[in-house]
């Protein structure tokens, strides 16, 4: 039986062009990732293509998940 | 900004049949580290950062990756494969 490996969720992860303090600059290029193998992933609820909300826990004992962070969609990073 | 709107014209031109999601409040980005503070001509902006997770049945992360080289998921899509091994199929 074939089943899906994994739920692929594609975050279109928009530039919010919201000013940030000053301070900020020296923020540059540092962004690290918070979280590491083993951690529990947060839950988070999310608004898909389709305006339909999407719960992380709602795979909790179903599927695996594959998450694709982008920025801009239409674009190929 | 990337709305849902934007999101099914693209689903729409690439062909995927997964969800695209947005994450307009920063919400996710914030709680997961990726969010990255740009500065361009003195004015600062949010971005996210590429990266690229798997996350298994339980909740747990199993790969997190993120930069440059989260443009490639050949190395989460490797991880999965090894999971869906280890898990077996029921």
């Amino acid at each position: 039986m074939k089943r899906l490996l994994a739920v692929g969720l594609l975050f279109a992860l928009a530039p919010a062009f919201t000013p940030v303090p000053a301070n900020s600059q020296k923020n540059d290029e540092v962004a690290k990732l918070s979280l590491k193998v083993g951690d529990t992933a947060p839950d988070f609820t999310l608004l898909s293509d389709k305006w339909k909300t999407v719960k992380l826990s709602e795979f909790r004992g179903k599927k695996n998940v594959f998450l694709a962070v982008y920025v801009l969609a239409f674009t190929g990073g | 900004m990337d709305s849902p709107a934007a999101n099914a014209a693209f689903a729409k031109q690439i062909g995927v049949k997964f969800p695209l999601l947005s994450d307009m409040n920063h919400k996710m980005l914030t709680s997961y580290g990726i969010l990255k503070n740009y500065d361009v001509e003195g004015e600062g902006y949010q971005w996210a950062l590429r990266a690229n997770l798997v996350i298994d049945k339980n909740g747990i992360i199993r790969h997190i990756e993120g930069g440059d080289t989260a443009v490639d998921p050949n190395t989460a899509v490797s991880v999965c494969l090894d999971l869906h091994k280890k898990q077996g199929t029921p």
